[in-house]
């Protein structure tokens, strides 16, 4: 009985939404005729996937989430290395570095978007006199505008990773270290045989976060690219958004989300079994 | 209303507001037909820059009628996306919204808002039917003689143009799009910074807006006389052709990119000898805070092909009333309506910077004329004014979007007119 709250928030807020959200996806429901809703079975889910322009987004979500979240990992483990030695200059560093994080990423796009313009920005222009990027800009080139989107993804979400690692790796036991330096282990044994093993729940619960919300991405590519030039930036909750709020077919938009939905749930499980498997080896050694 | 207190609130208005407000709002008087019991009405407002003066005049309306109006400022698709969930839930939290010129399409075919038609026949010489202009009547808020909004803000598609670039240049600015096209080239000198025209470029509704209203001055439309879609016509073909062609020669290079803001900025920066834009932006190039371009700036009528018939695109927005609010609230809103769309409001619109032009007589005025000279040009684009340049259809939004990523696509080089305006058509048919 005492979890029943739980159970009924859980039922109220998160799986009532969910499971009209899912009846919706097998429908025709459109806001602009909202007294007809019928039921289309796998039409909009097939529909999806014949659209080259959601297909193309499906690939870059995939693309801009691994990617992203992979760099933010790497530069992440390894400013939180850096900062992990307690000192002044390490808390200020970190509480300067934390800057990106607190501003809201619509803002984040535009700062870009104002600073990469190549006719107008002050590192666009001076990229393109200098030929350092190609004449329509960076945002602009359909080889280059993912990869873009995806650097400002890092600028931005780094910082974010730094600190969850840096909580992980702080709550690390000293005595274990220690006792592993005075039995002569290397550098790369202790971060590697020890570090990162006991870090492991850190780095899962890192890699979940950021995964879920980079594959969400929205706002930068909403006031940088609008999904383009072509479709070289769009991606689904762009698509989902476009087809839910400016075409309002709900039906359709809500088979996008179902299947964003899956996919998150996929990435997630993957980390769970990619960790379980990473624990599991690093033990054995 | 009694006299002695219809003279102290003139006088406290003249106080505060000054003497042309005061006089603005004497005869102001004779569009608000009735004193309404006191409410309050919520209203949702695009963010363009009329809606900031809305919000400074609507406590005056109040003074007079009772009747409050809290003007909510959104964004374009927050605006969108919010009255569309409160029209479909019936949540009653708007019972004014701005409609765009492009939505009359869906709304007319939803019923969320109510058919203006029967109060416009009733209050027709209140209102002042005749000083309004037809394309604006016809255009604003009208589907298949449907009236779903009441136009308040017409915008005209004009040529603006850098009179000093121009002069240095021994040129004659374009009457026609032949010599725009011409003129553009020359006046590009790239190793300087400076490009002989810009347009918008970004994928979506930036440059399918943009190259539709090019579209038609070339000579192009995307219906066929049938009313289906003629995406793929040999006019639209030749028309996207010249567009990119005009962007790889004499835009800037990250033109491809460019929204409306990004467009405004070039031209403020004065990299842009000439770019078409709706009226409403034209006060931003002589703010010396933001624009380098301060008094070089001329307006003309925008070009078409030469021996076309004079085709000026128009759009804006209509004042719609929810379908879901009582009569009681409909009566006052439609007071309210009236009221923001009259000449005299419209005249303390242009005291603001901000022209929201519908009506004949501040167009005409002219003391008006003489302070905004662009005036005449508004006049001339609205008595030959095209509304359905982007077609008002439910399935505008899908069109714009197949156009918004067609159009990009040749302009970044992936795909060569004629194949990607096959595309569109192909899928935009199956919208029919």
């Amino acid at each position: 009985m005492i979890g029943l709250p739980a159970l009924l928030y859980m039922v109220l807020v998160a799986l009532w939404p969910l499971g009209q959200g899912l009846y919706y996806s097998f429908t025709d429901y459109t806001l602009t005729r909202p007294g007809r809703v019928n039921w289309v079975g796998w039409e909009n889910y097939t529909d999806m996937f014949a659209d080259p322009s959601a297909r193309r987004a499906i690939l870059n979500t995939f693309v801009f989430t691994f990617a992203a979240v992979g760099l933010q990992l790497a530069v992440g483990l390894g400013l939180a290395l850096l900062l992990w030695r307690e000192s002044r200059f390490n808390r200020i560093a970190l509480a300067l570095m934390l800057i990106p994080v607190t501003v809201t990423p619509l803002a984040v796009g535009l700062m870009f978007r104002a600073m990469l313009e190549p006719d107008f920005g002050i590192l666009g222009y001076w990229a393109r006199v200098l030929g350092l990027s190609p004449t329509r800009g960076f945002l602009a080139d359909e080889n280059l505008a993912l990869a873009t989107l995806i650097l400002i993804d890092v600028w931005e979400w780094t910082p974010l990773m730094a600190l969850i690692l840096l909580a992980g790796l702080k709550s690390l036991p000293t005595d274990i270290l220690e006792a592993a330096e005075v039995d002569g282990a290397s550098r790369f044994q202790r971060f590697w045989r020890i570090i990162v093993p006991m870090l492991l729940p850190a780095i899962f619960l890192a890699l979940v976060m950021r995964s879920m919300d980079a594959f969400k991405i929205y706002d930068s590519v909403f006031v940088t690219t609008g999904g383009g030039p072509n479709d070289a930036t769009n991606v689904l909750m762009y698509h989902a958004a476009k087809i839910g709020l400016e075409f309002f077919q709900i039906g359709a938009a809500s088979a996008v989300s179902t299947f964003m939905l899956i996919c998150v749930g996929l990435l997630a499980a993957s980390f769970v079994l990619m960790i379980r498997a990473a624990e599991s080896r690093l033990g054995a050694r | 209303m009694k006299p002695s207190q219809t003279t102290s609130r003139r006088m406290a208005l003249g106080m505060t507001a000054g003497l042309g407000l005061a006089a603005g709002l004497a005869t102001g008087r004779s569009a608000v037909a009735q004193t309404t019991a006191p409410m309050t009405l919520n209203m949702a407002c695009m963010n363009d820059p009329f809606a900031t003066v809305l919000v400074r005049l609507a406590p005056l309306y109040a003074q007079r009628t009772g009747v409050r109006v809290n003007v909510d400022i959104l964004s374009y698709p927050e605006l969108l996306s919010r009255i569309t969930a409160d029209f479909v839930g019936r949540t009653r939290n708007y019972d004014l919204s701005t409609m765009d010129i492009v939505w009359a399409g869906q709304f007319a075919e939803a019923g969320h808002t109510i058919e203006l038609g029967p109060m416009i026949q009733r209050d027709s010489a209140e209102i002042g039917l005749d000083d309004i202009y037809q394309a604006a009547i016809l255009g604003i808020g009208n589907f298949r003689g449907r009236q779903i909004a009441f136009p308040f803000a017409a915008y005209v598609n004009v040529l603006a143009f850098r009179r000093d670039v121009y002069e240095r240049a021994g040129l004659q600015p374009p009457q026609t799009m032949e010599e725009l096209i011409s003129s553009a080239q020359r006046l590009t000198d790239a190793p300087n910074n400076m490009y002989g025209w810009a347009a918008n470029g970004r994928r979506g509704p930036p440059v399918a807006q943009d190259w539709m209203t090019y579209n038609a001055q070339i000579g192009g439309s995307i219906l066929g006389t049938d009313g289906r879609p003629a995406i793929n016509s040999p006019a639209n073909a030749r028309s996207l052709t010249v567009y990119r062609d005009l962007f790889r020669i004499s835009a800037p290079p990250g033109a491809v990119n460019y929204d409306w803001a990004a467009r405004h900025e070039a031209f403020r920066q004065g990299i842009v000898a000439q770019h078409q834009i709706w009226t409403i932006s034209i006060p931003s190039y002589e703010n010396p805070e933001i624009s380098r371009i301060v008094g070089r700036t001329g307006i003309m009528l925008a070009p078409t092909a030469a021996g076309m018939a004079k085709r000026y695109g128009i759009g804006g927005w209509g004042l719609a009333i929810n379908a879901g609010i009582d009569e009681r609230r409909r009566e006052a809103a439609w007071g309210f309506v009236k009221w923001a769309s009259s000449a005299e409001v419209q005249r303390q619109f242009l005291d603001a910077n901000v022209g929201v032009f519908t009506r004949k007589s501040v167009v005409n005025d002219p003391a008006l004329r003489a302070r905004f000279p662009f005036l005449s040009v508004v006049d001339e684009s609205l008595t030959n004014g095209d509304a359905d340049f982007r077609p008002r259809i439910p399935q505008y939004p899908q069109i714009q979007d197949l156009l918004g990523t067609a159009v990009n696509s040749v302009l970044v080089g992936t795909a060569d007119p004629q194949r990607s305006l096959d595309d569109a058509q192909a899928r935009a048919v199956r919208l029919f």
